[in-house]
């Protein structure tokens, strides 16, 4: 298919430091998700799905595997004939000094040559930190009726915790006319999700102003968005209410986990029709031993099951031994929990192993402990 | 790797009653995730042969939706080669859809390659092997023919109808008879050969005009006197897919970790084609153990010892006993299932007991409502 002219960037330069040690090694979109995902899977497969095949990948923070992992875009389904995933890392310019990407602002501009090749009409600008199902073509079709210089999917929230978002404020046609950062007293519950949807020609001019800006944080937040609303133009809110989870911390990557465990989740990975694209790993079908025990639980393959798991999600080729207990908890890929250990609301991270009779979390915990290092 | 691969098919001595009248024997889908046909050629890949022809006796399409153009399982997009062969006329009997018959029609894409040897190795053979080691040992042997083959102790229940090798002390073969089970111990030909390139064209030419019923494995028969054949032990895992009782069997046996291990390692994997389905769930009333599940099932009732393909459903109140559920199945409330092969897309809901035994697995066919 010829591409159309559509290209979506996703910023996943953020190291998401909340999530402590997950974060350590790798940024926060190659973090693992649902058993077998990570969660750039998510803005990938919602590109794929939605048609939109020309998709830069905007990375930084510790981009080594992430770049290698999203290069591979077969695996969503973007390997198309003039599409295709591109990894776009902060470089050397001739005439310019070398500086890592400011803001989710800068990192766009940084890129704009990229872009200008691509000479794109509208410019999709996602996260790679948040975990849904969107159709952006409905987003785009709403930004075109709409005849909108910019789009911001939004999300009620209730009202006391709208102080932790970007909220807007909107009238009655949700024609925005005011942005608030994480107001005190907030007028309205419509949120940012942090999805954008800009008519590209508009977008440059304004990323042109702002690189000349001393005192801009280059960040469309906090100054693009408000650059717009200054010279009155025309942004708009798209209201969604699906699924939606920002996994910004272990206590929301694991209730974002535990989601996933009961019917008719609102998530519904099973969908046929807007299914997750992950990598294709070489692994057998998972098996649950004799003495096995699995009740309400999330499993994907290569799991071994030989002792008992409750309430949990067990990530690739990870390792449950006899007599071992798992409950309420994320067993990333390749963890293993060895003979009569106990592990309770806990996310237990990619390849550690619980040592055998250890004890990990606690029932009545106020948080989910993270188990980031091997307990021998 | 100097060799091209062949990967021939199967008499019709094997035939998997029921899964067989579907698809042909290497498309049947095995152990929950794979297909028969992904271990033979992920043995091919894994050694580095890049060129391969898989020969197909009947109805390609699966074949062709499962392998596609063969890079899932490491053949390189640019380089390498794999061809999806068959008769393109029909034959004017079954009978005579015979591998030979297939070489002739196909000769061309057989002689128009450099490769100095061929492998040539049949799907219906479960193991997993390294052909470079095969090679070498067919290169210090100076054999003109070297043939595989299991030992095994199990003859008179495993490896029917397949064909018994007479080692010499050199390990040349002196003769080729069928396995009629009468005997406990027998070295089992795995029908996978090494020859060079133009000694495989010779043989299959003179088959074809010694008898348009011949098979390739009757010249190698014809010849053990005249040419060099050398038997080259497989010492892992080795099962042969001839029958639906041995299609049951092989599958109950690997569910188990410590048979499977024999099987599968690490740094030799096998390929098949993903289809990104989600995670299993199990509700709070699944009851499992002893068993192996793919991806994208929902699990409320009870199964063990048994394998459950992609996408199944089993609800509350259903028991599964000692089965194999295929991809896209549904098992109903109250339907008790022991020892059953259930094929795709089949419904099971109405019925209350289907039960059958270890030799005689009870059937449900594709697409099935019962």
């Amino acid at each position: 298919m010829r591409s159309n002219n559509v290209v979506a960037m996703i910023l996943a330069g953020g190291r998401g430091t909340r999530l402590f040690d997950l974060t350590k090694k790798v940024a926060k979109p190659a973090v693992h998700f649902g058993g077998k995902y990570r969660i750039i899977d998510f803005p990938l497969s919602n590109c794929a799905n939605s048609d939109i095949s020309t998709v830069g990948v905007l990375t930084q923070y510790e981009s080594v595997l992430l770049n290698a992992y999203v290069a591979r875009d077969h695996n969503w389904g973007l390997d198309v004939r003039d599409g295709g995933v591109y990894v776009l890392t902060p470089r050397e310019k001739d005439q310019a000094s070398f500086e890592v990407y400011q803001g989710t602002a800068d990192a766009i501009t940084q890129n704009i040559d990229f872009l200008d090749n691509l000479d794109p009409e509208y410019l999709v600008i996602l996260s790679g930190d948040h975990i849904y199902k969107m159709n952006y073509a409905t987003m785009l079709a709403y930004h075109r009726v709409k005849g909108a210089d910019a789009t911001i999917a939004v999300r009620e929230v209730p009202l006391k915790e709208a102080t932790r978002f970007g909220i807007m404020n909107a009238d009655e046609d949700d024609r925005i006319y005011e942005f608030e950062e994480k107001p005190a007293q907030p007028k309205s519950n419509l949120a940012s999700m942090g999805i954008y949807i800009f008519t590209y020609k508009t977008l440059r001019k304004y990323l042109m102003a702002d690189v000349k800006n001393p005192e801009s944080n280059h960040d469309f937040g906090k100054d693009i968005i408000p650059a717009y609303l200054n010279d009155k133009k025309k942004l708009f809110a798209y209201h969604f209410n699906g699924y939606w989870k920002d996994v910004g911390t272990v206590d929301s990557l694991w209730e974002a986990n535990m989601d996933l465990l009961y019917d008719n989740n609102e998530l519904d990975l099973s969908d046929p029709d807007w299914k997750i694209y992950t990598e294709d790993i070489n692994a057998l079908p998972q098996y649950i031993g004799p003495e096995g025990k699995v009740e309400n639980s999330y499993i994907t393959q290569g799991a071994v099951v030989m002792g008992s798991v409750k309430n949990s999600v067990l990530g690739t080729n990870c390792v449950i031994d006899k007599g071992a207990k798992v409950i309420d908890s994320v067993i990333m890929p390749g963890a293993h929990i060895c003979e009569n250990a106990v592990v309770t609301r806990c996310i237990v991270a990619d390849d550690i192993v619980v040592g055998a009779g250890k004890k990990v979390g606690h029932k009545d915990s106020e948080h989910i402990e993270l188990v980031a290092k091997d307990t021998e | 790797m100097n060799a091209l691969g062949i990967i021939s098919f199967e008499d019709d001595t094997a035939t998997i009653d029921g899964l067989g009248e579907f698809r042909p024997v290497p498309a049947i889908s095995f152990l929950g995730r794979y297909r028969v046909i992904d271990f033979i050629l992920s043995n091919m890949t894994n050694s580095g042969i890049n060129d391969v022809r898989v020969f197909c006796k009947e109805k390609p399409r699966n074949l062709f939706e499962h392998l596609g153009d063969g890079t899932l399982y490491g053949i390189n997009s640019k380089k390498g080669v794999l061809r999806i062969l068959y008769g393109e006329k029909s034959f004017s009997a079954p009978i005579y859809n015979t591998d030979i018959a297939n070489y002739m029609l196909n000769m061309q894409y057989i002689e128009d390659v450099s490769n100095p040897y061929v492998v040539i190795a049949p799907s219906y053979f479960i193991y997993t092997l390294d052909f470079n080691d095969v090679i070498k040992a067919h290169l210090d042997s100076k054999a003109d023919i070297t043939v595989l083959y299991t030992n095994t102790n199990d003859a008179k229940r495993s490896f029917l109808n397949c064909d018994a090798l007479t080692l010499a002390k050199n390990k040349r073969v002196t003769g080729i008879e069928k396995n009629r089970g009468s005997k406990k111990s027998r070295q089992i030909s795995m029908e996978a050969y090494v020859m060079e390139r133009s000694l495989f064209i010779e043989l299959v030419k003179r088959a074809a005009e010694m008898s348009s019923l011949y098979w390739f494995k009757d010249i190698v028969a014809d010849v053990v006197e005249e040419k060099m054949v050398v038997g080259y032990n497989v010492r892992g895992y080795v099962a042969c897919l001839n029958s639906l009782e041995s299609y049951f069997r092989v599958n109950m046996e690997l569910k188990d970790r410590s048979v499977a291990q024999q099987l599968f390692h690490s740094n030799w994997p096998i390929y098949t084609k993903t289809h990104d389905s989600c995670p299993t769930r199990f509700t709070e009333k699944a009851k499992v153990s002893g068993s192996v599940i793919a991806n994208g099932c929902t699990i409320a009732g009870t199964f063990e010892n048994s394998i459950i393909g992609r996408n199944v459903v089993i609800r509350e109140g259903a028991v599964v006993r000692n089965s194999i559920i295929m991809t896209d199945s549904y098992i109903g409330a109250g339907a008790k299932l022991d020892h059953a092969v259930v094929d795709k897309y089949a419904i099971v809901h109405h019925v209350k007991k289907l039960e059958g035994t270890e030799e005689a697995p009870v059937y449900v066919k594709r697409r099935d409502r019962i």
